[in-house]
């Protein structure tokens, strides 16, 4: 039932150079009579690379995934299974962990390799954003009194996450 | 075209300086090893100074070091190379000395320290755990706490940015609260698996970093535990293993200044 779990989230990555950097570079040996050449730009890099989760952007998706969750009813007593099962948390769970990730490689790409092209990313993000929608779409169980209030939510969001939908449609 | 340009810069390295220029220093490891065929840093050919039953990977320091991401691969790249034929005591990225006599008076004087940590990390791999936020329980979170479940109902009824970075941030809040709680209970789980374990830093997103010195026969049975760990957290914690490696961090720092300070 809980796929993702198991497909997307479990499967342990294989290392990447992000994974050892904070070895290479603050673990290992360092001798008194050597030199260690202070490298310049450094501490930027690993501040840079980490600075993802704790960010306004994060939060609101997190809170536009909550308003699409069904709490008029107290579903406490259902079992986990039946909470994930539904289809709009389980896309929300999948999408956000993986965008999530995404964005953090990403930037640790782009600083360790300057000369790296940004059309990958692009690329990527184009994919992941139909299929949300789609979903969106189609959610069945949503009650009424809320489709009212949705417009106003959408308002309230800052412009540019939906402009730059827009521009990939176009492409 | 470009042939004479490369071959004056090889003649020029080697009129600079049989003797006075500085090394780049990847390791140190028992006398008997072979030397590493990959590429050192800047491109550099690296090659063994002995001395004293040691060896130290070396090769010349490039004029200027920076962490480029083909000169950090190529450091671990040389230092894997050792590590796959026995114990080695890996130098953090980016370490040089000044003069090869230098650095064999180290390996005389410390010979004994040196060897001691060389015996300590034998036999052994260190296998990285890290463990980032995973937000796929967030609903079940809302649902449970009933501070998030009012907080989003109220959002729900009087919705405006403010209230939806409130909303966002207390959520974000929980999911890392869980992660962190998983991240404790996955390292409590793990380290009876291992010889040492040495926890690294943490934040907001990556809630689990931990190295853990295993004996090479327990390195199996260590992944079948983390990849069992990782299914039982994986809608709170991802978690990667990365290794086997170098023990970048069962080594001590400053064998000389422990001695000398």
């Amino acid at each position: 039932m809980i796929t993702y779990d198991d497909e997307v989230v479990c499967a342990p990555r294989a290392g990447t150079l992000y994974d050892v950097l904070e070895l290479i570079l603050d673990r290992g040996m360092v001798i008194d009579v050597f030199v260690r050449v202070s490298l310049v730009g450094i501490e930027i890099l690993k501040v840079d690379a980490r600075i993802v989760v704790a960010s306004v952007d994060t939060y609101l998706r997190f809170a536009e995934a909550c308003n699409r969750l069904d709490l008029e009813h107290d579903v406490r007593s259902k079992t986990v299974p039946e909470m994930f099962g539904s289809p709009v948390a389980k896309t929300v769970g999948k999408a956000g962990a993986r965008r999530t990730a995404r964005s953090l490689t990403d930037k640790v790409r782009d600083v360790l390799a300057p000369e790296h092209d940004r059309e990958e990313e692009a690329e990527e993000e184009s994919e992941g954003r139909p299929r949300e929608r789609a979903e969106r779409g189609r959610s069945p169980q949503r009650p009424r009194g809320r489709t009212a209030a949705r417009p106003r939510d959408d308002d309230d969001r800052p412009r540019s996450r939906p402009r730059r939908r827009t521009d990939e449609e176009d492409r | 075209m470009t042939a004479p340009a490369t071959t004056g810069t090889a003649v020029d390295a080697d009129a600079a300086a049989p003797a006075r220029k500085a090394l780049y220093v990847y390791g140190i490891a028992p006398a008997e090893v072979r030397t590493p065929r990959s590429p050192g840093v800047d491109g550099a050919p690296v090659r063994l100074l002995t001395e004293s039953g040691l060896c130290a990977a070396v090769s010349d320091a490039p004029p200027r070091l920076r962490p480029r991401r083909r000169d950090l691969l190529a450091h671990q790249a040389v230092l894997d190379e050792l590590a796959a034929q026995g114990p080695v005591l890996p130098m953090r990225f980016a370490v040089l000395s000044p003069r090869p006599d230098t650095l064999l008076a180290q390996l005389r004087s410390d010979c004994a320290h040196l060897t001691e940590q060389l015996d300590g990390v034998r036999g052994c791999v260190e296998l990285n755990v890290k463990g980032t936020v995973v937000p796929g329980h967030f609903a079940d979170l809302v649902r449970r706490d009933d501070k998030l479940r009012s907080l989003a109902l109220r959002t729900r009824r009087r919705p405006d940015y403010e209230a939806n970075v409130r909303l966002g941030e207390a959520i974000a809040l929980g999911v890392r609260r869980e992660a962190r709680r998983a991240a404790r209970e996955v390292v409590d789980q793990l380290a009876p698996l291992a010889v040492r374990t040495v926890r690294g830093t943490t934040d907001d997103e990556q809630v689990l970093s931990a190295s853990f010195l295993l004996r090479s026969a327990d390195e199996t049975r260590f992944r079948e535990a983390v990849a069992a760990r990782a299914r039982a957290c994986g809608d709170r914690l991802t978690l990667s293993v990365t290794g086997p490696l170098p023990c970048y961090s069962f080594v001590d720092p400053r064998p000389a200044a422990s001695a000398g300070r």
